[in-house]
């Protein structure tokens, strides 16, 4: 077959003359009626003949599926119209009435009908749920050709060899059948019998319009979807195209170019084309518009007989003299690229479109490419350059073209490039930011242009190059029939080559180091120099691929998402119902084109490779995360990890004993297969158990195995090597029990015994061996007593000499004790996550808090006294602090007027300062003196040495250091915060630990380290929380109200740790008993950790703490308050339990032992110098950072919380926002 | 025909030099080049010794040669050796005996720059005839000046007579590092597209990668960059640098890079910067004090 661009041929089979053809409606399947009296049913995807039905009698013209029931309906020579149900593979029925060959046979859209065509001339309908003729429509005086139902009126259309084409009105049939009085089945013969007319005289069919117009026979003709036209071919060798109106019909245009019969035709389902076949061997394509031809397909030999459109997708059949084809006219992949967050791709109607994959939005068109190549070939590629923001585009049109346009800026709706450039070529790719390699594969050149289009290098490429492909930066992929080239662009020379067939798509990982190379039915993933790293073949054929964010590449087939992992792991993701092209995996996401180039997502669960690729990697926590979280259970998982030899996780999901027994062995964890042995108990298992347990060295697990198995041989000679030989010797009376000589004499031979073998011997009349023995352990009295009980003398022995009697080894170290060295055993660090997974920590986990606490008692246990308790609102008046700072601002920027050297400029960091109001900008760009005048005034910092880390590290992280000139020093430019802006008036610098970073990792080790009680550490935590957020910025005005929160917070941890430390450097807890006064100011420092604001969990600790305390100095009072706040904070029950115990004991004697500055019913507050109580209504300062409270005379001195402010001294606020 | 030109014979020695592959300036062979391209070649593989830190072995190489050319290397190398006044003196000799030889600008240039004489730099550069080698040095220097303006227009200048050289991109991105806002990306592009491309990628190359992505505040790959630097050349200080700002930058402690960066180059503008901050600092924070003392 000629090769013609655009047309593509999917499926052929070789057989016998195909005269009738139908499509499946929804399976991939095609019936094909030969002219040698069989029917075939193919699966054109496959490629595989499914089944024949054969029982027509000669040729079989006609054969149509049913829409939706099993069944499908044929019309042979043999007069008969035949009804099969292909699940049952069996002829159904068969309607007989036709007088000569049935040459087309249609089931109706949506009754049960039948419409044939015969050369008796006559077209009839049939019913086919009850087998009755229904109709015969006469007119015709030849041969009727083909009959076909109007696809949504009741009309039917025929062609006949009389050189006409009719249309028939079935409005009166259908009239007739769907009338709401039943009718019994006699009463509808009689009237389909009562030759057309009913009673009221009208006919069930009468002809609409006689279209006359071809000089010869009509051979086909079809009803346009779902415009009035009708199209037909006749041996006039002409396709006309009639139009039809209520009224009238009339012939259109005619379409020539075939010079044999034309002998079938349709309209394209979907778009404006009219497809032919005639006995001319060619297939050819007319626009339905202009009538002229759009491209012609000749085939060598045969003849085509019929043509047939699938109703859904984009699938045409024509089946000739040997066969049938299935093909399509173009390609259905649409054009796309992928760059970062967008995907820009090319409808069916040339425009082309971004998809947003964060906002799942389409644009609207950005541009049109109407213009580009012909108006009936969609363009083949798109790359895209996001520097320049242009797009490259080729089309198979005229040869192949390529045309490099540049997408508007805020293109909507559809504009024409405004300039494009154009050329010749086959593939054309960017391969840098203003360089891109044009392909011409008819004269085997790539051309490396520049964006004018001019070429600036050219080079041949191996021989056969097909498509080239981007190779990573400043190389290309030269694709060629066998293999595949790294091209250095540079070098001009190929500097890797990989041996793979037919590639036809290269696709790169999002990190670049991989690309899979596509082609029919492999996938190979290669390095970025191409060294290749996996392959898989698949049957059936591979559409398009993407890969995962983590290294996994997701690809298409006709039917299905599958994975692979880079080691060649795959398997299937999810079933696909039609084609899609994926261009990008997100999370649970696939997004892909389906083939009208609309975008669509897909939902997958990408558990199991996500699994696989963690297993691959080791990551035992993300293998964790996702066995808790997810129902990854069954045989296939079980087999999988035991096959790729990771049977200690398999073992984590196996209930079933027999296999959790083999897993445990292969993984040589003898704990769980001990175990399991054991709740089976079989002989069986105990045999591997114990030579298992052996080859591990753990003697202890043998020796249980043996007693099980009652091995009795085995177990002392354990025993023996072992140098157990208490145990031995209870073996040998079991043995003597037993009445087992053989092994009663084993076990005194390892036991170094001689009487008892010599006993034994005699027992059983073996009085020379008894004899011989005692002699050569020099046994002279037994030999004596032997030679007495055979009544025998040594003269008439005849002994052997005897060497030295052997004596078992003594066991020199007790082995038995303890197992041998055993083999590594292989706990993995996944099992030991999943053991420990119980100690994650977080803020809720009381009970490992309250032993932090309470060992912390232990060490420092004495006499301690209860204070009361206080509840009151903590006054947060303090933050409410100025938001309007104006004139401040203008101070700032009166300050930072730079004194810059002439001749130079002014660098950035000097902009910051100028640019911005807050502190850090300030301590960014260098500027430290006016930071240190702003956060005076703002909050009255006067303490600046804590600082001093703080303002280092955000003066340096804004700035990096360039390499450029050899021998100069590197350029140093500045790292913004604002990194979109370039405006020099409106940039900012970066700032180091912002308030998100504070607030979810430096808050959470505070937290930590109450929790754990490293008071010291958690008190420099939040200190430095209070120091970072002092010097820092945040984004919005909504951050503002949540610094302060943060700052709030910090800083009453600060104060609350700061009253527990000061408690514990009272001294040791037994001089603290010892001295009532020590003692009276501890239990009042417990009860005062108890006000600051902090979080519950922790706030029971120090609850907690005070009750023990005030519980041991007998101040019942005070611990019955604190008990009772406890069971008013709820939480872990373990506390409660605690404090519930503590009340009870408390109240039956409510008394203070010991009086303390404590009263519980009253409002305070506790000042941050003096650890004592502010109580409400008396006069206080504050720090105006941190909000601490002071007693009034502590003014003016700095602040112990943040050691920063003074104070009392009042700011106009700390500003973060400007 | 220019040399240095893209079918020139000189165009790929040239190019690793400002790629920063100096090894593979060394190496190369110089053995086909013509007769007047021996000697560029020749001062090109001298500079890079000078930047591989040899400078010692090239002054004696050079010692008692005669040129202008070799003359000027001569005083690169002793600016290498810290004898700043000694090559400064050179240089200015040069200037006024052969101020038209563009070796001598160039490496003069370098020379006066470095010794902080910025101005008499430009004076000298700014007798170039058509050399991109001191426009780069020209756009260098008027960013260390700050001058932004300027640097934009001599890159603008250069892009209309050498459009797609090398050093045009080279300097363009190092003021689009500057600027800022969408330029970052492009300076990105460049610099990544140099890094990445095995046949060009060096340790500098990578290091102004990660600084492109630094600025355009992708840590992670900025992080990645700098780890494949590092992994080619462990004591590179610009690399050891950078990943300290970003290890700033990301909250991560810094402690270990600073002592790595001193045992690297002790004399590293951020560490210079970073005492003298310190001291200011404390200066700056003596006078301020609470009025009571606790």
């Amino acid at each position: 077959m000629q090769a013609s661009s655009g047309m593509l041929t999917k499926f052929e089979s070789k057989s016998s003359r195909a005269k009738g053809i139908a499509f499946h409606p929804k399976r991939p399947w095609i019936l094909v009626s030969l002219h040698s009296s069989t029917i075939q049913l193919w699966d054109y995807r496959m490629g595989t003949l499914i089944d024949r039905f054969e029982e027509h009698d000669g040729p079989v013209r006609g054969v149509d599926f049913h829409k939706t029931q099993p069944l499908f309906v044929s019309g042979g020579d043999d007069y008969k119209i035949k009804v099969w149900s292909y699940q049952t593979r069996r002829c159904l029925f068969t309607l007989n009435g036709h007088l000569d060959y049935v040459r087309t046979v249609f089931f109706h859209h949506e009754l049960p009908w039948i419409v044939s065509a015969s050369d008796d001339q006559t077209i009839r309908i049939w019913n086919w749920q009850n087998r009755s003729l229904l109709c015969t429509m006469t007119g015709h005086n030849h041969y009727a050709m083909c009959a076909q139902f109007h696809p949504k009126d009741d009309l039917v259309v025929s062609a006949s060899l009389d050189q006409s084409v009719r249309v028939w009105d079935i409005s009166g049939l259908r009239k007739k059948h769907s009338a709401p009085t039943s009718m019994s089945f006699e009463e509808q013969v009689s009237r389909a019998n009562a030759n057309q007319t009913d009673m009221f005289g009208n006919t069930d069919a009468v002809v609409k319009f006689v279209l006359e117009g071809h000089d010869r026979g009509v051979n086909w003709v079809a009803f346009h979807p779902t415009m009035p036209l009708i199209v037909s071919a006749g041996d006039d060798r002409l396709i006309k195209l009639w139009r039809m109106s209520e009224t009238k019909a009339w012939e259109v245009d005619t379409c020539r170019g075939h010079f044999q019969n034309a002998s079938g035709c349709l309209f394209h389902p979907h778009q404006d084309l009219i497809l032919s076949a005639g006995e001319d061997k060619t297939i050819r394509v007319w626009d339905l518009n202009k009538r002229t031809a759009v491209h012609t397909v000749k085939r060598e030999n045969d003849r085509f007989w019929v043509i047939a459109a699938h109703p859904e997708i984009n699938l045409f059949a024509a089946g000739h003299d040997n066969g049938v084809m299935v093909f399509k006219l173009e390609r259905e992949r649409p054009a796309s690229a992928v760059y970062q967050n967008t995907l820009f791709y090319i409808t069916k109607d040339k425009c082309v479109k971004s998809y947003d994959f964060q906002k799942n939005a389409e644009s609207p068109t950005l541009l049109s490419l109407k213009k580009l190549g012909s108006p009936w070939m969609p363009p083949r590629t798109v790359s895209y350059n996001p520097a320049e923001r242009s797009v490259l585009v080729t089309s198979p049109a005229d040869g192949g073209t390529y045309e490099l346009v540049n997408l508007p800026r805020d293109g909507s709706g559809a504009i024409e490039p405004a300039e494009s450039k154009r050329g010749q070529g086959n593939s054309a790719i960017f391969v840098a930011r203003n360089r891109f390699a044009v392909l011409n594969t008819s004269t085997q050149t790539v051309d490396i242009k520049d964006l004018t289009n001019n070429t600036t290098r050219s080079f041949k490429p191996p021989v056969g190059t097909s498509d080239i492909y981007f190779g990573g930066t400043g190389n290309l992929l030269i694709i060629a029939p066998t293999a595949v080239h790294l091209y250095d662009i540079q070098q001009k020379k190929t500097t890797a080559e990989l041996a793979v067939t037919g590639i036809k798509y290269v696709v790169w990982s999002n990190d670049g180091l991989y690309a899979a190379l596509l082609s029919k039915h492999n996938v190979t993933i290669v390095t970025k120099t191409l060294e290749q790293v996996s392959t898989l073949h698949e049957t059936i054929r591979i559409k398009s691929a993407t890969w995962d964010d983590a290294g996994v590449l997701l690809y298409s087939t006709l039917n299905h998402v599958k994975y692979s992992l880079l080691n060649g792991d795959n398997g299937i993701v999810r079933t696909l119902d039609q084609t899609v092209y994926l261009v990008r995996v997100k999370g649970r996401n696939v997004y892909c084109l389906d083939r009208a180039a609309k975008p669509r997502i897909l939902q997958i669960d990408p558990t199991e490779y996500r699994f696989k690729l963690a297993l691959v990697k080791r990551n035992y926590e993300e293998m964790l995360h996702i066995i808790q979280n997810s129902s990854l259970v069954g045989q296939s998982i079980i087999s999988y990890l035991q096959k790729k030899g990771y049977p200690e996780i398999a073992l984590q999901f196996v209930q079933d004993p027999a296999t959790r027994f083999e897993l445990a062995v292969e993984c040589g964890n003898l704990e769980v297969a001990v175990e399991v042995a054991k709740q089976l108990d079989r002989p069986k298992l105990w045999t591997r158990l114990s030579s298992e347990a052996l080859a591990h060295g753990n003697h202890s697990v043998v020796e249980m195995c043996h007693q099980k198995l009652k091995n009795f041989d085995k177990l002392s000679f354990l025993y023996l090597t072992t140098g157990d030989n208490a145990k031995l010797s209870r073996m040998a009376k079991i043995a003597e029990h037993r009445g087992d000589f053989t092994s009663r004499f084993q076990n005194a031979l390892y036991l170094g015994e001689v009487e008892d073998r010599i006993q034994m011997f005699k027992e059983i009349d073996l009085y020379p061996l008894a004899y011989m023995t005692a002699k050569a352990h020099g046994l002279e009295e037994e030999c004596q007593s032997i030679l007495e009980a055979t009544g025998l003398t040594e003269d008439q022995l005849n002994l052997p000499t005897f060497g030295e009697p052997l004596t078992p080894p003594k066991p020199v170290v007790p082995t038995y004790q303890a197992n041998w060295p055993t083999k590594a055993t292989s706990q993995s660090v996944f099992e030991k996550a999943l053991l420990g997974q119980v100690e994650g920590l977080s803020l809720e986990d009381q009970p490992a808090a309250a032993n932090g606490l309470g060992e912390a008692e232990e060490e420092g246990a004495a006499a301690r006294d209860t204070l009361g308790e206080a509840e009151e609102d903590e006054d947060v008046a303090g933050w409410d602090m100025g938001e309007d700072i104006v004139a401040e601002v203008e101070e700032g920027f009166v300050n930072v007027e730079s004194a810059d050297a002439a001749g130079a400029g002014s660098s950035e960091a000097d902009l910051w300062a100028r640019n911005s109001p807050l502190a850090v900008d300030h301590v960014a760009g260098g500027s430290f003196e006016t930071a240190m005048q702003l956060l005076n005034r703002q909050v009255g910092a006067v303490n600046f040495a804590p600082l001093k880390p703080r303002f280092l590290e955000v003066y340096q992280a804004s700035k990096t250091y360039l390499p450029a000139s050899a021998g100069l020093p590197p350029l140093v430019n500045f790292v913004r915060r604002t990194v979109e802006e370039s405006d020099p008036r409106k940039v900012l610098p970066i700032i180091p630990r912002d308030l998100e970073y504070l607030a979810s990792n430096e808050l959470q080790r505070g937290y930590d380290s109450m929790k754990t009680n490293k008071l010291e550490d958690g008190l420099n935590i939040f200190k430095g929380i209070l120091h970072s957020v002092l010097i820092n910025a945040v984004g919005s005005e909504g951050e503002v109200a949540e610094a302060r929160k943060l700052i709030a917070s910090a800083s009453e941890y600060a104060v609350a740790m700061s009253i527990e430390l000061a408690r514990r450097s009272l001294g040791s807890p037994d001089a603290v008993s010892k001295n009532p006064q020590l003692n009276k100011r501890s239990l009042e420092l417990s009860a005062y950790f108890t006000i600051p604001k902090i979080e519950v969990p922790h706030r029971q600790l120090a609850l907690l703490n005070a009750m023990s305390l005030a519980g041991r100095s007998k101040n019942y009072n005070s611990a019955l308050s604190f008990a009772n706040r406890m069971l008013a904070n709820g939480g872990a029950s373990k506390l409660l339990e605690t404090a519930r115990k503590t009340k009870a004991q408390c109240e039956r004697n409510p008394h203070d032992a010991v009086e303390i500055e404590f009263d519980q019913f009253a409002e305070f507050e506790i000042c941050a110098a003096s650890h004592t109580p502010i109580y409400s209504g008396t006069s206080y300062e504050e720090c105006a950072f941190d909000g601490s409270k002071y007693h009034t005379k502590y003014k003016g001195t700095v602040c112990v919380v943040c050691e920063v402010c003074e104070v009392g001294k009042h700011g106009s606020g700390l500003k973060l926002f400007a | 025909m220019d040399p240095y030109s893209a079918e020139g014979e000189l165009i790929n020695i040239h190019n690793h030099f400002h790629q920063g592959q100096y090894q593979d300036v060394v190496d190369f062979d110089v053995s086909s080049l013509s007769a007047e391209n021996a000697l560029p070649a020749r001062v090109l593989q001298l500079r890079a010794r000078v930047a591989l830190g040899q400078a010692e072995d090239v002054l004696a190489d050079v010692q008692g040669e005669a040129g202008d050319e070799l003359a000027a290397v001569a005083a690169l190398a002793a600016q290498a050796l810290g004898e700043t006044d000694k090559a400064v003196a050179a240089i200015e000799k040069l200037a006024q005996s052969a101020a038209e030889n563009a070796t001598v600008q160039v490496l003069g240039g370098t020379v006066l720059q470095a010794a902080g004489k910025s101005e008499e730099a430009l004076a000298l550069l700014g007798q170039h005839q058509g050399s991109l080698d001191a426009v780069a040095l020209i756009v260098q220097i008027h960013l260390q000046q700050n001058r932004n303006d300027l640097a934009v227009k001599e890159v603008a200048a250069a892009r209309r007579w050498a459009q797609d050289s090398l050093l045009v991109n080279l300097a363009e991105s190092w003021v689009g590092l500057r600027l800022g806002g969408e330029k970052y990306q492009q300076a990105f592009y460049v610099f990544e597209e140099l890094a990445q491309a095995p046949a060009t990628s060096s340790v500098r190359t990578l290091v102004s990668q990660a600084v492109a992505e630094l600025h355009l505040g992708r840590t992670e790959e900025a992080q990645a960059a700098l780890d494949q630097a590092l992994k080619k050349e462990p004591e590179h200080a610009e690399a050891i640098a950078n990943l300290l700002v970003l290890s700033v930058i990301t909250g991560k402690s810094s402690e270990e890079l600073t002592s790595s960066l001193q045992k690297a180059d002790a004399e590293h503008p951020l560490l210079v910067d970073l005492a003298e901050k310190s001291d200011f600092f404390d200066k700056a924070a003596t006078k301020y004090k609470a009025k009571v003392a606790a």
